[in-house]
C-alpha cells in the first residue's frame, strides 16, 4: 500500500487536513475524504465538466489533478456556491428556467455559469454556449441551460446596476 | 394560479433544491462504514476462448478480501432472464461472468474485492487469464453467412430471431398482398443504416449491496429504472425469498433506457456482500462504462415502396437486420420487433410485410435505449417519404399529406399490430410547416443554391405508441411482467397527501409530476402532497417501469386511487354534516352541501381526522383514509407529431449548421410544459448525436476503439440548436386526464429530418444520406464521391 501524505486545502472557506495517497486525485479526495459528494465524476478524463470546481478562483477539473497538486490551494465547490444560506442567482436561475434534469452535470454547470459570469457580466446566447462548450449535458438539449445563464446574468446586472 | 389548478401548470420541480446545492445522493455518493470496493476484469478481446484463470497472485495482495472467478460463483447463482422471448427467439441469461469464452470486449471475466478501488484495480494485475483468440464477426450482415464464427455455439448460427411482420393487423386481418409490388407504378429502393449509440448518461451504473446476516436481508442500492423488476430477479437468481431484497434507489444521473436491464455486476456485488458480510460497492469508470453498458440501435434496414404515379402509397416492404451484439440482454430483441411495429408510421399503408432478423456479433449487447426501436423504424419510412418524394418529382410535405391516417380514422389498426388510439397528424405537419414558413423557405433555397449556399430543408413525421402497456398484450407478446402501474395514496390525521409509486424517476420531474396530479385532483396545495420513491418495502410493485413513456399510466393510477378516496371523504362528511351523501360533493379539498345557499362543508383535514378517530365511521368503513389502486391500461396511447429542420451543408467540410428547428408535438394535454419542453429538448438532442456524430466504432477483431469521450463524441452546446416547440393537443379517449407518454418521443424524428434535410441542401450533387451518422468526414467521403 502506498503511504499516505498529509493534504491542506481551504474548501469553501474553511481549513482542512486530510491524509490521501500521492495517487488520489484531487474529486476522490472532496467526495471521499472530506464528504463533499456534490462534486461528480461523469467521465475521469476531463471532457464532461461534471468535476469542476474552482481552484484559487480558476475553474479546473478535480479529476485531472492530483490532490497533493492542489496543497494550500482555496478551493470552491458546489456546497460553498450559496452565501450566507442565500442561493447564488445562478442556482436560482437552473431551478426557475428547468437548466437541470437528473442534476448530475448541474454542480459543474452551475459553476461554470458563475465562472462565466464574472469573466463576462452580459454574455450573449452564443458567448455562453461556446464559453461552456467544456461541459456536457445529457438531458436538457441545453437550451435551457442558456436561458438559465442568461437569466442569470440579468438578475445579477439589476441588483448591481 | 389557484390552488386546484396544478395541471398544465408551469410548476417549479421540488427535485431541484437539493440538486442545485450539491445535495442530491447519487449511487456513488452512498458511503456505507465498512465498504469495500470492487473492481472488474473484462476482456480485452472481442472473442476469445479463456484456457485458464490463474488468481492466485491477486488474493495474496495488500487489501484485497476476495477474488471472484468463475469457480468462486456459488453453484445456486442463476443467470438473469430475458424478458421478452418472442416465440422462435433462441434463449440465452446474462451471466454474472463469461463461461469459458468471452464473445465481447469489456465482458467481465473475473473481479476482485479490497478496501478501496485504487487497491481493487491495483489487483487486477494480480489476475493471469490464459485467452486463446478466436476469429471475431463485427458485421451483422457478415454475421449470417455460412462461414461466419458462431458466437454462441449452442445455437448453430448467428440468428437470434427471425420474425416476420407478414401483415397482419390487430384485429388479425391481413394486409399483404405481393403482387401489389409487381404491379406498382413505381417502386421505391433504399439501404439505410442506424449507427450503434446509446444513451450514455452522465452518471456511470453502479450498485452498492449490504448482506445483513442477522435478518437474512440483502439491501441493495441500485440505479436500475425498474427497481420491483430488478428485485424479482436478483432474489430469483441468488436463491432469496423476494422480500429478503430491498432495493434502494437514490437520485439517478440519467437512464435513458440504458439501467433497465440487469447486468453483471449487480450479480457479482450481491454475491461479494453476501460472502463477506460486508457492504460492496462498484462504480463502472467511464471506459467500462461505455464498453459494458448496452448500446443500442444499430440497424441495416432495406425498403421498398410501392406507389402509385400519383403519390398515393401501395404497400411497405422491408427487411430489418438488427446488429445484437454478443448475446440477447435483458428485452431480448425487443427494439427489432418495435422498429417493424412503428415503420407504417402515421400513414394509410395497405401492404405491408417486414423480416425482422436479429445476428449476434461480437460486440456489446445492445437493448433498451430510449425510444426502444420506434426512432428507427421512423428513420427508416420517412427517409423512404422523401425518397418517394424525390422519384415522383414530388414536394416532401405533399407526399406525407395525401398519404396521412386522417383524425376521424381511429382507432387506426397499422398492418403491423399496432394501435393507435388518436392523433390529428395533418395538424401537426401543416403547423409545422406554418411555423418553419415553408414556402418562403423554398423559394430562398434557390436563391441561395445560386450563391452557392446549400440549404437543407429535412421533415420527418412520427407516431410513439407509449403507456405500455395492456398486460394481457404484453403476454401475447411473450413479454414477461406485467404492464400495470400501481400507486398508494394516503391522507394523513392531518389532511396531507403522500403518494407512493413503483416508477422510478430519472430526472424527467416524475416527483414534480405526480405531485401535480395529485394535488390537482384532491384539490390541495402542491406542498401538502410527499411523493415516495425508489424503496422497494414502500411502494406497490411495477413490472415495467419505463418511466420515460410511463406518467401517462402512472397519473392514472394516482387518480383513481384519489377517485376512491373521495368517494369515502364523502361518505364520512354525511355523517359530519349530518347530509346525505348523495347531496355532497368533493371539490377543492372539501367535502360540501351541493347548490346550498349557506356554504355547509367541511375540510379534507377534518374529514382525516374523523377517519382516524374512528369515533363515527359509515357503516362498513373501516378507519384511515386510503387508497391503492393498480391501473393496467386498456390500449397504448399514440403520441405524436412533426420535426422540421433547416440545415446548411459546407460541403467543403461536410460541417452542417442548423437555422432552424421546429417542432409539434402532441402528447395530449400537458401536466407540466416546463418539463415537457425539457423532456423534447433533451430527447432530440440525443438523438442529434446519434445523427450527427455518436457511434461506437469496432475493428475487424471486435476491439472497441471509442472508449472515451475524446473518441466518443456527445454533443456540446454548440452542436445542438435552439429548438422552437409547438403544440397540438389530442387527448387519448381512454386514459383519465387523456395524457399520453412523451417522454421518449423527441429521439424519434431527428435522425430522418436531418438526413432528409442533408440529402436535399445537396440535391444538387445527388448525394443521399443513408447512414447514421453523418459526421463531417462521412459527408465530405460523399461528397466527393459524387462531385468526382
Amino acid at each position: 500500500m502506498m503511504g499516505q501524505v498529509a493534504i491542506t486545502l481551504n474548501v469553501n472557506g474553511r481549513n482542512q487536513t486530510t491524509l490521501a495517497e500521492p495517487r488520489e486525485i484531487l474529486a476522490d479526495v472532496l467526495r471521499d475524504r472530506l464528504g463533499l459528494t456534490g462534486t461528480h465524476l461523469g467521465c475521469e478524463h476531463g471532457v464532461c465538466g461534471a468535476c469542476t470546481v474552482l481552484l484559487d478562483g480558476e475553474m479546473v477539473r478535480s479529476c485531472l489533478l492530483f490532490a497533493v497538486q492542489a496543497q494550500g490551494a482555496s478551493i470552491t465547490t458546489i456546497e460553498g456556491v450559496e452565501q450566507d444560506g442565500e442561493l447564488h442567482p445562478m442556482q436560482k436561475a437552473f431551478s426557475e428556467y428547468h437548466g437541470l434534469q437528473c442534476g448530475f452535470c448541474t454542480p459543474g454547470m452551475i459553476l461554470a455559469g458563475v465562472d462565466l459570469l464574472k469573466r463576462n457580466p452580459d454574455p450573449s446566447p452564443d458567448e455562453v454556449r461556446e464559453d461552456m462548450g467544456g461541459n456536457i449535458c445529457r438531458c436538457t438539449g441545453y437550451q435551457k441551460i442558456v436561458e438559465s445563464v442568461l437569466g442569470a446574468a440579468r438578475e445579477m446586472n439589476e441588483v448591481t446596476s | 394560479m389557484t390552488t386546484t389548478q396544478w395541471i398544465g401548470a408551469r410548476a417549479p420541480r421540488r427535485e431541484d433544491p437539493a440538486l442545485i446545492r450539491g445535495r442530491g445522493r447519487y449511487i456513488a455518493d452512498i458511503n456505507l462504514p465498512a465498504t469495500l470496493h470492487m473492481a472488474i476484469l473484462r476482456s480485452p478481446y472481442g472473442h476469445a476462448r479463456i484456457n485458464s484463470i490463474d488468481a492466485s497472485e491477486a488474493r495474496t495482495m495488500d487489501g484485497v478480501h476476495l477474488v471472484i472467478t468463475p469457480d468462486d460463483i456459488p453453484d445456486h447463482v442463476t443467470q438473469f432472464p430475458i424478458v421478452w422471448r418472442l416465440p422462435g427467439q433462441k434463449d440465452s441469461g446474462i451471466p454474472a461472468l463469461a463461461q469459458g469464452k468471452v464473445r465481447y470486449v469489456g465482458e467481465p471475466v473475473a473481479a476482485v474485492v479490497a478496501e478501496s478501488r485504487y487497491l481493487a484495480e491495483d489487483a487486477l494485475d494480480g489476475i493471469d487469464v490464459d485467452y486463446e483468440p478466436l476469429d471475431a464477426v463485427t458485421d451483422c450482415e457478415q454475421a449470417l453467412e455460412d462461414d461466419a464464427p458462431v458466437i454462441n455455439e449452442e445455437w448453430g448460427d448467428n440468428v437470434a430471431i427471425h420474425h416476420v411482420f407478414a401483415g397482419y393487423n390487430a384485429l388479425g386481418e391481413c394486409h399483404y398482398e405481393p403482387e401489389v409490388f409487381d404491379n406498382a407504378e413505381e417502386i421505391v429502393r433504399g439501404r439505410l443504416t442506424i449507427g450503434r449509440h446509446s444513451g450514455i448518461p452522465l452518471e456511470t451504473r453502479g450498485i452498492v449491496a449490504d448482506w445483513d446476516e442477522i435478518h437474512g436481508r440483502l439491501t441493495v442500492h441500485s440505479e436500475s429504472q425498474v427497481a420491483h423488476l430488478f428485485r424479482t430477479e436478483l432474489a430469483a437468481s441468488l436463491g432469496l425469498p423476494e422480500t429478503a431484497v430491498r432495493v434502494l434507489t437514490p437520485n439517478m444521473g440519467g437512464g435513458f433506457g440504458n439501467k433497465w436491464d440487469r447486468y453483471p455486476e449487480d450479480l457479482l456485488v450481491s454475491i461479494a456482500s453476501m460472502e463477506l458480510g460486508k457492504p460492496v460497492k462498484w462504480i463502472a469508470d467511464r471506459r467500462e462504462g461505455l464498453m459494458s453498458t448496452v448500446h443500442g440501435r444499430a440497424q441495416v434496414q432495406e425498403w421498398e415502396l410501392a406507389l402509385r404515379s400519383d403519390g398515393t402509397i401501395l404497400g411497405l416492404r422491408g427487411k430489418v437486420i438488427n446488429d445484437l451484439g454478443a448475446h440477447l440482454h435483458s428485452v431480448g430483441i425487443g427494439p427489432a420487433w418495435v422498429t417493424g411495429a412503428a415503420a407504417p408510421n402515421q400513414y394509410r399503408i395497405a401492404n405491408y410485410y417486414c423480416d425482422v432478423i436479429a445476428a449476434t456479433t461480437n460486440k456489446t449487447p445492445t437493448s433498451t435505449f430510449r425510444g426502444f426501436g420506434g426512432p428507427e423504424g421512423i428513420f427508416g419510412i420517412e427517409r423512404m417519404m422523401d425518397k418517394a418524394a424525390k422519384q415522383l418529382g414530388m414536394d416532401p410535405a405533399e407526399i406525407r399529406r395525401m398519404n396521412m391516417i386522417q383524425p376521424d380514422q381511429f382507432p387506426w389498426f397499422n398492418a403491423a399490430g399496432a394501435v393507435y388510439d388518436s392523433g390529428n397528424f395533418p395538424a401537426c405537419l401543416e403547423k409545422a410547416l406554418e411555423a418553419a414558413d415553408y414556402d418562403r423557405l423554398r423559394a430562398e433555397q434557390e436563391e441561395l443554391r445560386s450563391q452557392g449556399i446549400y440549404r437543407g430543408i429535412g421533415i420527418s413525421s412520427y407516431i410513439h405508441v407509449s403507456g405500455f402497456g395492456p398486460s394481457p398484450i404484453l403476454g401475447y407478446l411473450s413479454y414477461y411482467t406485467g404492464g400495470y402501474e400501481g400507486s398508494t395514496v394516503k391522507i394523513d390525521p392531518n389532511g396531507k397527501a403522500t403518494v407512493y409509486t413503483g416508477m422510478i424517476p430519472m430526472g424527467q420531474g416524475t416527483e414534480t409530476t405526480l405531485a401535480q396530479v395529485a394535488a390537482h385532483h384532491l384539490g390541495i396545495d402542491m406542498a401538502d402532497v410527499r411523493v415516495v420513491w425508489g424503496d422497494t418495502d414502500q411502494t406497490p410493485y411495477t413490472g415495467f417501469g419505463s418511466a420515460g413513456s410511463r406518467s401517462n399510466v402512472a397519473a392514472v393510477a394516482v387518480i383513481k386511487a384519489i377517485e376512491e378516496i373521495k368517494a369515502k371523504a364523502v361518505r364520512i362528511g354525511a355523517g359530519m354534516l349530518e347530509a346525505d351523501a348523495e347531496d355532497l360533493e368533493y371539490a377543492d379539498g372539501m367535502v360540501s352541501v351541493k347548490g346550498a345557499e349557506e356554504m355547509r362543508s367541511v375540510s379534507l383535514a377534518q374529514v382525516a381526522q374523523q377517519a382516524y378517530w374512528a369515533h363515527a365511521l359509515p357503516e362498513g368503513d373501516q378507519p384511515f383514509l386510503e387508497a391503492t389502486y393498480v391501473y393496467d391500461p386498456p390500449n397504448f396511447t399514440t403520441a405524436s407529431g412533426c420535426h422540421l429542420v433547416v440545415l446548411d451543408v459546407d460541403t467543403q467540410t461536410g460541417k452542417i449548421t442548423f437555422r432552424n428547428y421546429v417542432v409539434v408535438d402532441d402528447c395530449g394535454p400537458v401536466i407540466n410544459p416546463l418539463l415537457v419542453e425539457g423532456q423534447i429538448h433533451g430527447g432530440i438532442a440525443q438523438a442529434l448525436g446519434g445523427a450527427l456524430l455518436e457511434e461506437f466504432v469496432y475493428d475487424s477483431d471486435g476491439q472497441l476503439l471509442t472508449t472515451s469521450f475524446m473518441d466518443y463524441l456527445l454533443p456540446s452546446f454548440t452542436d445542438v440548436p435552439d429548438m422552437e416547440i409547438h403544440h397540438v393537443v389530442t387527448p387519448s379517449p381512454h386514459t383519465e386526464g387523456g395524457f399520453k407518454g412523451m417522454g421518449e418521443a423527441g429521439t424519434f424524428p431527428p435522425g430522418a429530418a436531418v438526413a432528409n434535410a442533408v440529402t436535399d441542401a445537396l440535391t444538387p450533387l445527388g448525394v443521399e444520406a443513408d447512414k447514421l451518422p453523418i459526421t463531417p468526414n462521412r459527408l465530405w467521403g460523399l461528397i466527393k464521391e459524387a462531385t468526382g
